[in-house]
């Protein structure tokens, strides 16, 4: 009997493993050493993507007939089941969409929204702050608006039914697949989390411990949430019992989130934030996700610099990169929040004038004694964010263009789970500030700063390079490393997400360290040094620097090219 | 026909196999307890290097019916009246982060505690439960540093390919389990807690 059951077991893991290593076309395999740049090619539509189920599940939506934002759904769908630490329809996120026949980008805001009760002092007790409740707590959720933001882009620009785009993550929940050696350190890794908010019981956990690289995950009761919203459509979710289940959860764990929360939810379809460098275009997503607006920021800083002179990953380069990112984030701390509710100096913050003054506040030979915000108006405070996300990216035969950035926060959310539904709740009221006079302090229903940045990068008038990354408040950084990486250094797609990475930022007008990854040369560091950086070693491929995807559209008819980030399990396909 | 027998023959020869792989996983781990020390309870479990693996250890030790206490930053006041250290080993930068500490100060509350230990005949288990995912850099230097102080050491098997631990635990004459998973565990503290049945 036993020998029967352990057969079984491992004819399931080598049926999953045979399922999530089907390669999607001749030329998307990837390399044997994970880390190795590779690009995945395709000649009409591709789908790239934090896991290669969820791949998987884009590229059969397109070869069904659907389109870019069908394939998006689908793909975003199956991230819950495939990689749910990172996403899924307890969080939100922004997609930026072109659509190739209008020649149009827009941008679906589906960023949770701070319950109604929200107000800047939640978070304090007797005047004191609760870090705790800000991560791990029912004061930490957000009311999700995941499922709300992809039925609002697929009933107004996909051409399939949710019902559709659904059954490959029901699928992927249902049958399981291989743990792999991300997933099961990440589990590993917020396995205290899961055991306070869960249980021993969790469906995150296999039999009370962390899964193992290799354990089969199944989620048959997120199969059966999935399965229900496809039938029922999304007001199961925000108005029907799930809604009931989502409050019961949160306040049980001390959360302040009502059904008039959930049932009030919707997504929002917004102006693209538009930006320059050189002969390029960026279009991608404006507050409250603040990535778009600083990789525009760092982009316009960089044009006026001689990068190519001084060479990729040399000293002066990343000395500029990092002070740069210091007065950026001074600014970021005293005027970004939520546009609905605060006016925001969005044009200043991203003119070419302001640029300019930034380059000359940074001085060439050494770290800076103080980074002050600029005066716009008058003065606010700081904030502080961090988060695990994922993100994806899809391009169509028609030209159309999806590209997706999605999170529940930290790995594993809030690490609460509405009983029987399988699926995370997000711990996104982490991302508003600490200090309740902040302009990204909470408050009643409005939207938590993000980092993300998904965008389209165009090139004389035509797509070029879709792209975006999970990673807190790195991820604008690592975005515009890799964009600098591809038109300035030359590098190729993939190499370009490969390359080290770095990070630093400043803190209530102080300088905090360079986080760098270890496969920068020492020779570099040494002179970065003696500059005043104070260096922090991080692993050669570090999780913490994001995990980006990516798809190049090349000229005239040559195909696509996809680079995924082997940092977390980064994937694409295509034919 | 002759395809059916060849599809019959495959599983016999699978079947076999399966069976033979099992029957040695079961001689090796009974060999490998056969002559393991004994400790005694109340326990106190503290992290070397703060990784989530502290927690699993609690887990465990609770599975088993252990009388344990996780404090994971221990101090030797911590100690009590505790008659063995369970010392979980493995970097976490996330962990330090979080509890406040960089690796030297980390370094240096867990040379305090084991000198305590040391001073009070308190035995010293070391487990590595993180795999392979859990080693580097980091937690490499807590391995080479507290490992050898050990009585025994139970370490995931995945944590162990450059057999890093074997070698530590040659050198120094420490008896070491490798499990295939963290939840074997459970049934060496059984009997290296002289167990027979978990707490209600």
């Amino acid at each position: 009997m036993i020998l029967l059951k352990a057969m079984k077991k491992l004819f399931l893991i080598g049926l999953s493993l045979y399922l999530s290593l089907t390669p999607l076309s001749g030329h998307n395999q990837s390399p044997a050493d994970r880390h190795q740049p590779h690009d995945f090619q395709a000649s009409k539509a591709m789908v790239v993507a934090a896991h290669p189920l969820a791949v998987k599940a884009g590229v059969e939506i397109l070869r069904q007939g659907g389109n870019a934002i069908d394939a998006a759904i689908a793909t975003a769908a199956a991230l819950n089941a495939a990689e749910p630490f990172a996403s899924g329809i307890g969080g939100g996120g922004f997609m930026v969409i072109y659509l190739a026949q209008e020649k149009k980008v827009t941008v679906i805001n589906f960023r949770e929204r701070a319950p109604a009760a929200a107000q800047p002092t939640m978070f304090h007790l007797a005047g004191r702050l609760q870090p705790k409740w800000r991560r791990t707590h029912g004061l930490a959720v957000a009311v999700p608006g995941a499922l709300a933001g992809w039925n609002y882009a697929l009933q107004k620009y996909g051409t399939l039914s949710l019902q559709k785009v659904f059954q490959p993550a029901i699928k992927i929940a249902e049958t399981g697949f291989p743990v792999s050696s991300t997933f099961s350190s990440i589990n590993k890794d917020e396995y205290d989390k899961l055991l306070e908010m869960d249980g021993e019981n969790s469906c995150y956990l296999n039999q009370g411990f962390p899964f193992e690289p290799g354990d089969l995950f199944r989620n048959p009761a997120l199969a059966k949430t999935l399965r229900l919203v496809a039938k029922k459509g999304i007001k199961f979710f925000y108005k029907g019992e799930l809604a009931q289940k989502i409050v019961q959860a949160v306040q049980k764990k001390g959360g302040i989130m009502t059904l008039e929360d959930l049932a009030s939810y919707q997504p929002l379809e917004v102006k693209p934030l538009r930006g320059t460098y050189k002969d390029y275009e960026i279009w991608t997503i404006p507050l409250p996700g603040s990535g778009g607006l600083h990789i525009i920021q760092l982009l316009s800083i960089f044009e006026n610099l001689p990068l190519k002179k001084w060479g990729y990953l040399s000293p002066n380069y990343i000395h500029y990169f990092a002070e740069a990112l210091r007065f950026i984030f001074a600014d970021r701390a005293r005027y970004l929040g939520d546009p609905e509710f605060i006016k925001i100096p969005v044009a200043q913050l991203i003119s070419k004038k302001y640029a300019q003054k930034l380059i000359a506040k940074i001085n060439p030979k050494k770290v800076a004694e103080s980074y002050p915000s600029t005066d716009f108006s008058p003065p606010r405070h700081s904030n502080e964010t961090t988060g695990n996300t994922t993100h994806l990216c899809v391009v169509d035969e028609q030209g159309n263009i999806v590209s997706l950035t999605q999170s529940i926060n930290h790995f594993f959310g809030s690490g609460i789970v509405p009983e029987g539904t399988g699926f995370l709740l997000n711990n996104h009221m982490d991302d508003f500030s600490r200090n309740p006079n902040s302009p990204n302090a909470p408050g009643s229903r409005r939207h938590p700063l993000s980092s993300m940045g998904p965008l389209i990068l165009f090139h004389q008038g035509k797509p070029f390079l879709v792209l975006g990354s999970p990673g807190g408040t790195r991820i604008f950084s690592s975005l515009t490393q890799i964009i600098l990486n591809i038109v300035e250094f030359g590098l190729g797609l993939d190499e370009a997400i490969e390359a080290p990475r770095f990070f630093s930022y400043s803190l209530k007008g102080e300088v905090r360290p360079l986080f760098v990854e270890k496969r920068i040369p020492a020779s570099v560091l040494d002179k970065l040094q003696q500059m005043g950086h104070k260096i922090s070693l991080r692993q050669a491929y570090d999780k913490y620097f994001g995990g980006a995807q990516g798809i190049l559209i090349l000229p005239a008819g040559q195909g696509l090219r996809g680079g995924a980030d082997s940092r977390r399990d980064g994937f694409g396909g295509g034919y | 026909m002759p395809q059916q027998s060849f599809k019959k023959s495959n599983l016999r020869l699978s079947l076999l196999f399966l069976g033979s792989v099992l029957i040695l996983g079961l001689i090796s781990t009974t060999y490998s307890q056969s002559n393991l020390p004994k400790f005694s309870p109340p326990v106190l479990i503290t992290s070397a290097g703060q990784s989530a693996e502290v927690q699993l250890a609690t887990v465990i030790a609770k599975r088993a019916g252990v009388d344990a206490t996780l404090v994971k930053m221990a101090t030797p006041d911590n100690l009590g009246e505790n008659k063995t250290l369970i010392l979980v080993l493995g970097a976490s930068l996330k962990g330090l982060g979080a509890a406040g500490l960089d690796m030297n100060e980390e370094i240096n509350r867990v040379k305090t505690l084991l000198a305590a230990c040391e001073s009070r005949n308190i035995p010293i288990i070391c487990l590595h439960l993180g795999g392979q995912s859990r080693r580097g850099e980091l937690s490499d230097k807590i391995i080479n540093l507290f490992l050898p102080q050990a009585d025994l050491a139970l370490v995931v098997r995945s944590g162990n390919q450059d057999e890093l631990f074997t070698k530590i635990c040659q050198t120094n004459n420490i008896p070491l389990i490798l499990l295939d998973r963290p939840s074997q565990a459970v049934v060496n503290f059984k009997e290296i807690f002289q167990l027979n049945s978990p707490l209600p």
